[in-house]
């Protein structure tokens, strides 16, 4: 034998990081005690515990469209054990067959898959209504019992998800009187308590710290699952296996090799009857403070330590963190382009103006469409600028990330009639999921014609899989204990603390009235020209989706 | 799409958003010149096709920019993504008809180059007649297609006996190779053995294993113990469902601790007629021994006075019995599907005063779970049945990578207990 020492990895093969369990145990919370040695090497290696799911606000929109659909996706998919109960809660007097009735319907409506009258049955039989008031400390005790009574008939150990699927405003209070009964409380032989939080957290960065302050009252942080719809989505978690599990994108991922890199979500929609709502917070705080700072900072941030949420959330808080923060109004001026949808013609409709929509104020000067440019500061993406941009009625849907490659330092071929496109790399969240990669190929002729081709991967053309729905994803991750697809409290603060400083700025030019400072574009169009000078400025153009 | 029929081709097919190209040869080296062609014809329409607005502004910037890029005309390449090469051995002319049937079924979804071997009379003269058929499809949302090939091949006397002969210059470079065997493999000879020296994984179907089904499992559990190739079995993968139930009863706290205590096994196997296929319930059998540490003390024999069959198994001190016990009936009832299906499994644990009764029974159209402490219902379970067909099991298996340990463990517990 050549040598005696043995080296730690062998040449060209990967270090395999010690299998961490995914779901970070803490003390307090209750594990399962026995595991099942039936269940290794099944597809459903991985059930949660059965629970029951609380969910606030149970008659309103997203509880139809979205959360009940997933709910019964996943009792049909089977991860969702069969004792697992649905107690829904609101003002609204149901009894718990007029509820079912209602859900019934509204499942068959919204669920990706058809309904199967017999699971639903089976589902149904653990949908359960309980009338009652947000601010009443007595329904929370008549809760309670409920809750306990559900332990019993069915199974549920104790184990609870609030689901707040309420407006904002009714969080702190129903925290609060959460907090007073005790329903959040874990311990042994108790079960566990997790409460899930639909965006938006907060407007700005106090009412967010405030939030967040109120939730730590009741709750402890690991308790806390803030959802980003954004995170659960395929092709966001197929973005840290396309950074990490590749070799080959790591090493040019960095300032020596990347230009600048663009983030695009681009809505075709208008606010769509929510006038009201769009009115309180406009496309920086309803897209470009959670969706685009998430998608931002997992395209930016270095490779976490482990794949568990609390790695992974400490390295995208980084990247927020370093993202320069200083907001003068001049800054303001000229890296932020604020727009506003005037009317014109969408997939070959005329639509309205903004001002025109329904609960709008016809002098509004509400954001609907954001344009900015940010930097990383730090050594991996010092000078390379992030480019972000959203807006509504804009002529398509699409979300993507677009990395764009510098030049060859030299050019050779100086006389082919064109010069070709730098690389791109563009990773499309939707529609078509899938990654574009365009480089430069000679033309078939005789001569030297350089021109790009893109290579285009489509999700749907290598998997045979149907993706779930973000919600099921998430949902599943939450009742799992796995908070890695969640927001953590210091992010969404410093999510905000980029943002909040941006709309003081524009709150204090509409007081002067100053009316130049928001930029109109015609419905159907890619926004407005400022922003096409945001970009243009710097040598650099948008591309065309 | 505009048809471009090269003379060597025989037809490009445009239907319903697929486009398909044909070709004959009668050697391997015109099979791959035809391939060539075939790609070629699929690149240079692509090229004359005029890009859609959406393809051109994927390529393109702003068009208010548009004049500074003085690009003339944007080239799209045809991306052939491609997972692996499945190669498909069937003798028999309706095995090869069901081969190709499920290729087509998962074209869109696993693109992929399939080569599927006719093998005729091998006393015949050699002979080598090859259908080649190309086709991409436009996926459902968007303008990106997927490729796949076919290459059916029938091959006839000496040439039959060197089958990886044949297929080792149609592979793709650098992919994983399967190797699907819808009949009963022959393990063990020698045009298998040098076919499963080119391939990475393997795909067979215990439940089509006849009479000597216990030796061809023992030589599939040798493929395994030799490391020559990943082994992927349908007639396991039939039994995931029943797996997962039985299972989901043990999550239940009262069952948690109760899998070290079991007593008696019975597996109720459909036996429409004829011989009792016991495959499917050993490797249950084997599963439960494996996942449990289970010996096998006896192997299944049979007892005078009664159809069924016998084994004992050893945890510890303790024996486990195990019956294998036929279930007749007529072959239209949906209970019973084919001899060798399980019709009913039923697990006797506990110790003392606790009796508990864990069961997973085929209903008319789903499975249903239920588990009983000392005799009050306490769990019931309802779970989908099972596909039929093959097409959804062969997609399964071409989506599994790494090795089964489960399987390979169930698999050499059950080889045990049959007596292999």
């Amino acid at each position: 034998m050549k040598s005696t020492t043995r080296p730690l990895t062998a040449p060209g093969t990967t270090r395999v990081v010690a299998p961490r369990r995914a779901v970070a145990r803490r003390p307090g919370t209750r594990e399962q005690t026995v595991e099942n040695p039936l269940r290794a090497g099944l597809r459903l290696e991985r059930v949660p515990d059965p629970c029951t799911i609380v969910i606030f606000g149970a008659t309103g929109d997203l509880t139809h469209r979205k959360i009940l659909p997933a709910l019964y996706n996943l009792r049909r998919a089977g991860l969702l054990p069969p004792e697992s109960t649905v107690l829904a809660f609101a003002r609204r007097n149901y009894s718990d067959e007029q509820y079912r009735v209602e859900m019934k319907d509204a499942v068959g409506r919204f669920s990706r898959v058809p309904l199967e009258p017999a699971i639903w049955d089976d589902f149904a039989a653990g949908l359960h209504y309980l009338q009652g008031e947000f601010g009443s400390v007595s329904s929370y005790r008549a809760l309670e019992e409920r809750l306990q009574s559900i332990d019993v008939a069915r199974g549920t150990r104790g184990n609870r998800l609030f689901y707040l699927a309420t407006p904002p405003s009714a969080y702190a209070e129903i925290v609060t009187n959460i907090g007073k009964v005790g329903l959040q409380k874990e311990g042994k032989g108790q079960g566990w308590a997790r409460m899930v939080i639909e965006k938006p957290f907060g407007h700005d960065l106090d009412s967010a710290r405030q939030l967040n302050a109120e939730l730590d009252r009741v709750l402890a942080e690991r308790q806390v699952y803030r959802i980003d719809h954004y995170l659960g989505k395929e092709t966001v978690r197929n973005l840290l296996v396309f950074r990490f599990a590749n070799g080959i994108f790591e090493p040019i991922w960095n300032r020596r090799y990347v230009d600048h890199v663009q983030i695009t979500v681009a809505e075709d929609l208008g606010v769509e009857g929510r006038g009201s709502f769009y009115e309180e917070a406009g496309a920086s705080r309803d897209i470009v403070q959670n969706h685009m700072l998430q998608l931002l900072s997992l395209v930016a941030m270095e490779p976490p330590i482990a794949f568990e949420a609390d790695a992974l959330r400490d390295e995208k808080v980084r990247v927020l963190h370093a993202v320069d923060p200083d907001w003068t109004e001049e800054r303001v001026r000229q890296d932020v382009v604020r727009g506003q949808y005037a009317a014109g013609w969408v997939a070959g409709k005329e639509v309205p103006g903004y001002r025109e929509e329904d609960e709008v104020d016809p002098d509004s000067s509400r954001d609907t469409f954001v344009a900015l440019k940010l930097e990383v500061q730090n050594w991996r993406w010092a000078d390379v600028p992030f480019y972000l941009r959203t807006g509504k009625r804009l002529p398509k849907r699409a979300t993507e990330i677009a990395v764009r490659f510098k030049r060859p330092p030299l050019m050779l071929f100086r006389d082919a009639p064109s010069e070709p496109e730098p690389n791109l790399l563009a990773l499309r969240i939707q529609p078509d999921e899938g990654i574009l990669l365009r480089f430069a190929s000679k033309v078939p002729e005789l001569g030297l014609d350089v021109r790009s081709v893109n290579m285009d991967f489509t999700y749907g053309s290598s998997f045979s899989r149907e993706a779930p729905e973000a919600y099921e994803t998430l949902i599943l991750d939450a009742m799992l204990g796995d908070a890695s697809l969640f927001t953590r409290s210091d992010e969404v603060e410093a999510a905000w603390g980029i943002v909040t400083p941006m709309n003081e700025t524009w709150a204090d030019w509409d007081d002067r009235n100053e009316l130049d400072t928001l930029h109109f574009y015609e419905a159907g169009s890619w926004g407005p020209e400022a922003s096409d000078r945001l970009v243009e400025r710097d040598g650099r153009r948008w591309r065309r989706l | 799409m505009a048809a471009i029929v090269t003379a060597s081709l025989e037809a490009t097919v445009v239907e319903g958003g697929a486009t398909r190209w044909q070709g004959r040869a009668s050697s391997i080296a015109e099979v791959e010149a035809q391939l060539t062609r075939i790609w070629t014809s699929a690149a240079e329409e692509v090229a004359h096709t005029p890009m859609s607005e959406a393809e051109r502004s994927r390529a393109m910037g702003d068009p208010r920019l548009a004049h500074m890029l003085d690009a003339p005309e944007d080239v799209r390449v045809r991306t052939r993504t491609s997972v692996l090469t499945l190669v498909v051995v069937a003798p028999r002319p309706e095995t090869t008809e069901r081969a190709i049937d499920a290729v087509n079924l998962l074209a869109g979804r696993h693109p992929s180059r399939a080569i599927i071997l006719s093998p005729g009379d091998p006393d015949g003269p050699p002979t080598l007649d090859a259908r080649i058929v190309a086709s991409c499809h436009v996926s459902g949302r968007g303008d990106s297609e997927t490729c796949t090939e076919q290459i059916h091949l029938r091959v006839g006397g000496e040439t039959a006996q060197h089958l990886s002969a044949v297929v080792a210059p149609l592979l793709i470079h650098d992919l994983p190779v399967v190797l699907w065997w819808p009949d009963e493999p022959p393990i063990g000879r020698r045009p298998f053995r040098e076919l499963l020296e080119t391939v990475d994984r393997l795909l067979v179907d215990s439940g089509s294993f006849g009479a000597d089904g216990s030796r061809r499992l023992a030589g599939l559990a040798a493929v395994i113990a030799e490391g020559d190739a990943v082994v992927h079995d349908i007639g396991w993968m039939r039994l995931t469902l029943w797996r997962e139930l039985l299972a989901g009863l043990f999550d239940h706290p009262l069952l948690q601790r109760e899998t070290g205590r079991c007593k008696a096994i019975r597996i109720h196997i459909a036996r429409p007629s004829g011989d009792f296929r016991t495959i499917k319930g050993a490797l249950f059998v084997g599963w439960l021994a494996g996942q449990l540490d289970w010996e096998i003390a006896q192997p299944l024999a049979s007892k005078s006075g009664s159809d069924s069959l016998f084994a004992t198994l050893r945890e510890g001190k303790h024996d486990i019995r195990v019956e294998f016990r036929p279930a007749t009936g007529t072959a239209g009832e949906a209970s019973v599907r084919s001899a060798g299906s399980l019709t009913r499994v039923e697990l006797e644990l506990g110790r003392g005063t606790s009796a508990i009764r864990a069961v997973v029974t085929r209903q008319q159209d789903h499975l249903l779970a239920t588990a009983e402490w000392n005799g009050a219902p306490i769990i019931r379970r309802p779970g989908r049945l099972e596909a039929f067909g093959e097409a959804p099991y062969l997609g399964e298996a071409l989506d599994l990578t790494g090795q089964d340990r489960v399987f390979e463990r169930a698999l050499a517990r059950a080889t045990r207990l049959i007596g292999g």
